[in-house]
C-alpha cells in the first residue's frame, strides 16, 4: 500500500506513522524524559525535593524585604498540572501549523512537466 | 528569574517597565522591517514566541543540587528573530506565564524581562557577533551565545532583587548572595543551553536560511563558495 497520497491542495503528503521526522522527535523527547526521571529518581532517594530555584529566591527576597511574594494567580493541587497541558497543547498546534509553513514539504507545481528522456 | 508579584516596590517595578518600553519600541520597528523584507518572518516570529514560552516554564530537575530550573532560550530568539524583536516576544511571554501559569507577576513582567529578553537576549546576541568577529565557528558562537544569555538572565535577575532590597547589607554581597541561589541549579542548564542553541542554529542554516539575518546568509553562501573553491 503507498504511503503517498495526493491532496487537494497538490502537496504531497506523507502519511506514516513513524516516518524520520517524528522518529527523531520522539528519540529526543525520550532522551529528555529519561534525564528526567534519572534526575528525579535520584533526587527521590536522596530526599531532594526538587523545588524551583525561582521559588526559592523568591523566598529569600521576601526575607530580606520582609514582605510575602504571591504570584498572579496560585492554581491548587492538579489544576496546575491541567493549565500546563492547556497551554502547552495548545504551542503544540500553533507551533505545527507554522511549522508546516516554514518547514513542511514545497507544493509541487501542476504545471510542472516530467523531464524528457 | 520569574521575579514574583510583592518583592519589588511599586517604584522599582515602574522603573524597571519603563526600561522594557525602551526596548519594545524598537523591538516593533525590527518586526515590522523584518516582515517587510521576508513575509515568512511572521509564521517564524509566532512559532520562535511559542518556543520562548514553551523553553522557559520546562523546568528540569538538576540532581546536582536537588531543585529544578529552566532554560530561556532568549539568546537563540535574538540570534535567529533580533535581539529587539526578541524583547517584544518575552514581554507577551511573561505575560502569558504570569496569567495563566502562576510563574512570575504582573507587577513584575518589566523586571522579568530586562532579565530574560532584554539582558539574556543582548548579551548572546552581542557575544555571537564578537565570536563570529573573530572568526570562531558558527556553531560555537552560538553555543556560547546560549551559555551566556542564560547566566546573564540570572545575574539580572539577581541584581534586580540586590538593588530593591539590599538595605544596609553591600549591593555586591546581596547580589552574589541571591546569585548564588539561582547558580549551581542554572550552570548545567546552561551548558544545556549551549548544545541547544548551538543544534538549533546550525539545523536553521541548513533547512532555511533565508530566514535568518542577511548577513548570516551571506557568511554561509561565503563558506560554501570557499568550500566548492576548494574542490
Amino acid at each position: 500500500m503507498s504511503n503517498q497520497v495526493n491532496a487537494s491542495s497538490s502537496v504531497v503528503e506523507d502519511t506514516r506513522f513513524f516516518d524520520g521526522f517524528t522518529r527523531t522527535i520522539l528519540a529526543v523527547m525520550l532522551f529528555l524524559l529519561l534525564v528526567i526521571f534519572a534526575s528525579g529518581r535520584y533526587m527521590s532517594s536522596h530526599a531532594m525535593k526538587g523545588a524551583g530555584t525561582d521559588d526559592k529566591v523568591n523566598d529569600l527576597a521576601s526575607a530580606a524585604a520582609r514582605t510575602g511574594h504571591h504570584p498572579f494567580i496560585e492554581l491548587p493541587g492538579d489544576a496546575e498540572l491541567g493549565a500546563f497541558s492547556v497551554a502547552n497543547f495548545f504551542c503544540g498546534v500553533i507551533v505545527g501549523h507554522h511549522w508546516l509553513k516554514l518547514f513542511g514539504a514545497r507544493p509541487q507545481s501542476p504545471t510542472k512537466k516530467p523531464a524528457d528522456n | 528569574m520569574h521575579i514574583e508579584d510583592g518583592i519589588l516596590s511599586p517604584l522599582a517595578c515602574a522603573a524597571w517597565y519603563g526600561v522594557t518600553a525602551a526596548f519594545v519600541v524598537p523591538g516593533i520597528s525590527e518586526i515590522k522591517q523584518r516582515i517587510r523584507e521576508n513575509l515568512m518572518y511572521k509564521p517564524f516570529l509566532a512559532m520562535v514566541g511559542v518556543a520562548v514560552f514553551v523553553i522557559s516554564a520546562m523546568h528540569f530537575p538538576v540532581p546536582v543540587t536537588g531543585s529544578c530550573s529552566h532554560p530561556c532560550g532568549t539568546a537563540l530568539a535574538a540570534i535567529i528573530i533580533g535581539p529587539f524583536a526578541t524583547v517584544v516576544i518575552s514581554t507577551i511571554v511573561l505575560f502569558f506565564q504570569a496569567v495563566f501559569l502562576g510563574h512570575g507577576g504582573i507587577t513584575t513582567i518589566g523586571a522579568n524581562t530586562v532579565s530574560m529578553g532584554i539582558a539574556g537576549g543582548m548579551s548572546g546576541y552581542l557575544l555571537w557577533r564578537m565570536l563570529l568577529a573573530v572568526k570562531c565557528p558558527l556553531w560555537l558562537a552560538a553555543g556560547f551565545a546560549g551559555l551566556a544569555g542564560d547566566l546573564v538572565t540570572y545575574l539580572v535577575a539577581a541584581l534586580e532583587l540586590a538593588i530593591s532590597l539590599h538595605g544596609n547589607v553591600p549591593l555586591m554581597k546581596q547580589w552574589m548572595i541571591f546569585f548564588m541561589g539561582y547558580a549551581p541549579t542554572q550552570l548545567p542548564l546552561a551548558i544545556a543551553e549551549f548544545a541547544f542553541t548551538s543544534t538549533v542554529l546550525v539545523a536553521m542554516l541548513h533547512r532555511r536560511p533565508d530566514l535568518l539575518p542577511k548577513f548570516l546568509q551571506e557568511k554561509e553562501t561565503r563558506i560554501l563558495q570557499k568550500r566548492e573553491s576548494e574542490l
